[in-house]
């Protein structure tokens, strides 16, 4: 099947296992009991809490709830956040913009640092500095997120100050524009070289801590990948033909050697995407994860219901674009089969 | 060239690229930038964040806990985190003075009383006599009827998350006299309307322009505008809330009064570790803190830590003297009339183990109050019999005499998770459990939003609980809602049928609500203290002691118990 109508017929599936996803996890919110909880404060009483049922409609049986939400959906209204104080829909851009922008610098850290060290390491096999390289990747990925954030903080942040906590200076983030929500995007098309830098600043340690920790995984395939690359006949025979070493790497075997790191790059963006909320309480990130994990504690069903709608569309939107990577990159896979 | 040189040099390459734009960055990001700007005028006290210096010259950073839920005072909830925005913005009729208790004038010209001849001879009017050319913050100018409107306000909405209660249940009328001149009817003579009410956060007076300009009222709805933006006349006007970082807030030129040095910044910053290192790191001038941080922070670098005073907000466990048919959980073994006998209430309140409570989870920092006025407050007995130690041996006697000693009970107490609450009902589990092996607490820890249903049902369906009051300014406030048969809690937990003598009990509550001469309310407060003392309702596990924690070069430092936590206002602030 050719990319163009395999993709059509992905895209047109999509709104099917969309609305059979909400329909799950609409019943799984309330299987708890009545999401009333996040609305009430300590000292309220049975009327005050009525009244309360009332203005969120969850006095009504649970079909109809469901429908006021899809209707609310529709019209641009994912309800009330009882954690952050305000409409869902208000919230949820900024928030998803500040992850996705932690989630992207983390990843590009994880790819750059993954691929570089997988590429040194697997061009050493089982000397020195493969040995070096692997116990440096794999550290990443042994050390507890949130003791390496809090370590990170205490020694860049507390005692020599070379770089903040959050996501901005208040001053420089209130004096641009934030058309896209991303702070690095929004100082760029401002032309804010001072908001730009501010942006980076802010983002350089979670970036690195999250990056690092995800580094060990496409480090470890990037260099099993190369070393079986390298010992490949076509190898020998490019060196016969008099290639250059650094063309036999670079055209042949570390091409090959990344279809199945790009495989593990997607996953990993996903990890990435999910593991933001460490990195986010620990910053003071205002991303997503945080506000997830408060809403998950704290039982504010209407911001699980966006968030989850929101990660199962994009679990599938990535999946697909993986899939067509997949065959864009080895020839032989023939998509729709 | 071999493949390990080609590798070598890009590597290295690679690395001298990512060094020298960290160099880069850490050169030229605005810190340093603000850094080589404070140098040059160090005398402002600016300098770059890290290594323990302040950070931020001309803007007071103080880190808070939580968000707030709301801005609008009809809707803000006690004890809440909008309540301390609401402080800083916006302004009432009378204001708890920095040296309160003692009332002092605010929006009004002078706080009535019966010499100046602003409360009627019947106790039922209060004339406050508006000030003249206070503007609000969005330009419009003070009148009578912007305090009539935001009172009526608040009672028309009635929201179930705000304390508009307090105005609707006291308030017969409101009435301007004139531009300058506001009235107010109240049902009855009270000697707490004008410090449990007027003074309250819901009693703020807000821009009827910036209202009417943006939803109007609604009854039973939020203003959605008011709850994210506040149009107050107070020192600081509110210029950015980005949710789950910062408020940001700005001196406002056109206050009438003494204006504010610093422009102010709230940090929404919840992990209390973060709290405590920013602290240390001068990027937080003042920080929410409290007890079990006190050892991190105790000998860093340029900061203080200020522990003096109490919370008005006394930790306690009820007693559910309604407890309904079969909706205990299966494990509880007590009849429904468990609590009615005042022995077994006197008994828990002699086991409970108080000083494992103030020395562990308040690190010391405390107190024990008598039933039901914390100390601090006016009317709080400091000679009235306080629950403070355990006396096992009383305990089991009253146990005994009650009963129970033999056959032992099982009960379930629910607190909220991973905070003081649970500490407590742990603390109660072990001082009953250690006192007679028969005896066994279960302690059910629950999700804020868990605890909040189970506790706004009525009847409880659990026997006992733990909370900590909401804080009020005046002793009636507390009575009526903790110690009143027929209040709002007295009804739901059925104080009537535990109290040796409820009428004596209510008739002593509406003495002290309506006695003007604070000798004689002092006496009949005293009174009630001793014998609740013999018919407790609650065991009060501690009155947390107040530990804020600020930078040396702060000026002007000052807190008052009375007024919402953090129990400051930031215009009276400076720094060196």
């Amino acid at each position: 099947m050719q990319i163009r109508d395999y993709v059509l017929r992905r895209l047109m599936i999509l709104p099917l296992l969309v609305v059979g996803t909400s329909i799950i996890v609409f019943a799984l919110t309330r299987v708890g009991g009545s999401p009333i909880g996040i609305y009430l404060s300590h000292e309220m009483n049975q009327a005050e809490v009525a009244q309360l049922e009332e203005r969120f409609h969850l006095n009504d049986p649970l079909p109809v709830q469901y429908v006021y939400w899809v209707t609310g959906v529709l019209r641009g209204d994912l309800g009330w956040s009882g954690v952050a104080a305000a409409p869902v829909t208000e919230v949820f851009p900024a928030k998803l913009a500040a992850s996705m922008e932690l989630a992207v610098a983390s990843a590009i850290v994880a790819v750059v640092l993954g691929v570089a060290l997988g590429t040194y390491a697997g061009a050493r096999r089982n000397r020195l500095p493969d040995h070096l390289t692997r116990i440096f990747s794999i550290s990443g990925a042994s050390m507890p997120l949130f003791w390496f954030a809090i370590l990170l903080l205490i020694i860049f942040w507390v005692n020599l100050g070379w770089f903040p906590i959050g996501r901005s200076s208040p001053e420089l983030f209130a004096r641009i524009a934030h058309p896209t929500g991303l702070y690095t995007v929004d100082a760029v098309l401002s032309g804010d070289m001072t908001a730009l830098l501010d942006a980076l600043w802010h983002l350089t340690l979670p970036a690195l801590t999250l990056g690092y920790g995800a580094t060990a995984i496409i480090a470890r395939m990037m260099r099993s990948s190369l070393v079986e690359e390298l010992q490949e006949d076509y190898v020998d025979a490019a060196r016969a033909k008099g290639l250059p070493e650094r063309l036999v790497l670079r055209r042949h075997a570390r091409r090959n050697a990344l279809i199945p790191t790009v495989t593990v790059i997607g996953l990993t963006f996903g990890f990435l995407l999910q593991g933001t909320v460490v990195a986010e309480i620990i910053f003071r990130w205002p991303g997503l994860g945080r506000w997830m994990a408060d809403a998950v504690l704290r039982g504010d069903q209407a911001t699980i219901m966006a968030y989850v709608m929101f990660t199962s569309v994009l679990f599938l939107a990535v999946n697909l674009v993986v899939d067509v990577i997949y065959a864009y990159l080895d020839r032989r896979v023939v998509l729709g089969t | 060239m071999s493949i390990r040189r080609m590798i070598r040099g890009r590597l290295t390459g690679m690395w001298a690229l990512l060094a020298a734009l960290a160099l880069v960055l850490a050169a030229c990001s605005p810190a340093g930038e603000s850094g080589e700007e404070a140098a040059a005028g160090g005398e402002e006290g600016g300098a770059t964040a890290g290594g323990g210096e302040p950070a931020e010259a001309g803007v007071f950073v103080h880190a808070a806990d939580d968000e707030p839920l709301s801005l609008d005072p009809a809707q803000v909830e006690p004890g809440e985190g909008g309540e301390t925005m609401i402080l800083q913005s916006y302004e009432r009729l009378l204001e708890i003075g920095p040296d309160g208790p003692e009332l002092v004038p605010g929006l009004a010209t002078e706080v009535p009383t019966d010499d100046n001849g602003l409360i009627s001879e019947d106790g039922l009017t209060y004339t406050f006599p508006i000030r003249e050319g206070v503007t609000f913050h969005d330009g419009t100018e003070l009148t009578a009827e912007d305090v009539k409107y935001s009172w009526d306000r608040a009672t028309e909405m009635d929201l179930p998350e705000g304390a508009a209660g307090l105005l609707a249940d006291s308030i017969a009328e409101t009435t301007v006299v004139d531009d300058s001149t506001f009235e107010v009817t109240i049902n009855q003579p009270s000697a707490s309307f004008l410090r449990s009410v007027v003074t309250a956060m819901v009693a703020s007076v807000v821009s009827q322009d910036a209202v009417d300009a943006n939803g109007g009222i609604t009854a039973g709805e939020p203003n959605e505008y008011l709850q994210t933006n506040m149009v107050g006349t107070g020192p600081y006007r509110q210029t950015a809330w980005n949710r789950g970082e910062n408020l940001q807030f700005e001196i406002f030129e056109d206050y009438w009064g003494e204006p504010a040095n610093l422009d102010l910044r709230i940090e929404v910053v919840p992990d209390p570790d973060v709290r405590v290192l920013g602290l240390r790191a001068g990027e937080f001038d003042m920080i929410e803190t409290d007890p079990s941080f006190v050892g991190d922070i105790e000998g860093a670098d340029g900061v203080t830590i200020y522990s003096e005073g109490l919370l008005m907000e006394p930790i306690h466990i009820g007693f559910n003297l309604n407890i309904p048919e079969g909706e205990l959980p299966p494990e509880d073994t007590i009849p429904a009339d468990f609590f009615h006998d005042r022995r077994i209430r006197q008994a828990f309140n002699h086991a409970f183990d108080y000083n494992a409570f103030l020395q562990g989870a308040l690190g010391g920092y405390g107190d024990f109050n008598p039933h039901y006025i914390p100390l601090g407050m006016f009317g709080a007995d400091e000679q009235a019999p306080v629950y403070s130690e355990p006396n096992p041996d009383e305990a089991e006697r009253l146990f005994r005499e009650a009963g129970v000693w033999d056959q032992g009970f099982t009960i379930s107490v629910i607190a909220e998770e991973a905070n003081l609450f649970e500490i407590a009902a742990l603390v109660l589990k072990d001082s009953l459990e250690a006192l007679n092996p028969a005896f066994e607490v279960r302690v059910v820890a629950l999700a804020e939003a868990q605890f909040d249903e189970a506790h706004a049902s009525d009847p409880i369906p659990y026997a006992m609980w733990v909370k900590n009051a909401d804080p009020f300014a005046d002793p009636d406030a507390y009575m009526q809602a903790y110690i009143h048969p027929e209040g709002e809690w007295g009804q739901i937990h059925g104080f009537a049928q535990g109290y040796e003598n409820p009428e004596e009990i209510a008739t002593l509550i509406e003495q002290g609500a309506t006695e003007l001469d604070e000798a004689t309310r002092e006496q009949i407060y005293s009174e009630l203290q001793t014998l609740l003392y013999e018919d407790p309702m609650w065991v009060i596990a501690a009155q947390e002691g107040i530990v804020n924690a600020h930078r040396d070069n702060v000026e002007g430092f000052v807190l008052n118990t009375l007024w919402p936590r953090p129990n400051v206002k930031f215009a009276l602030f400076d720094k060196s």
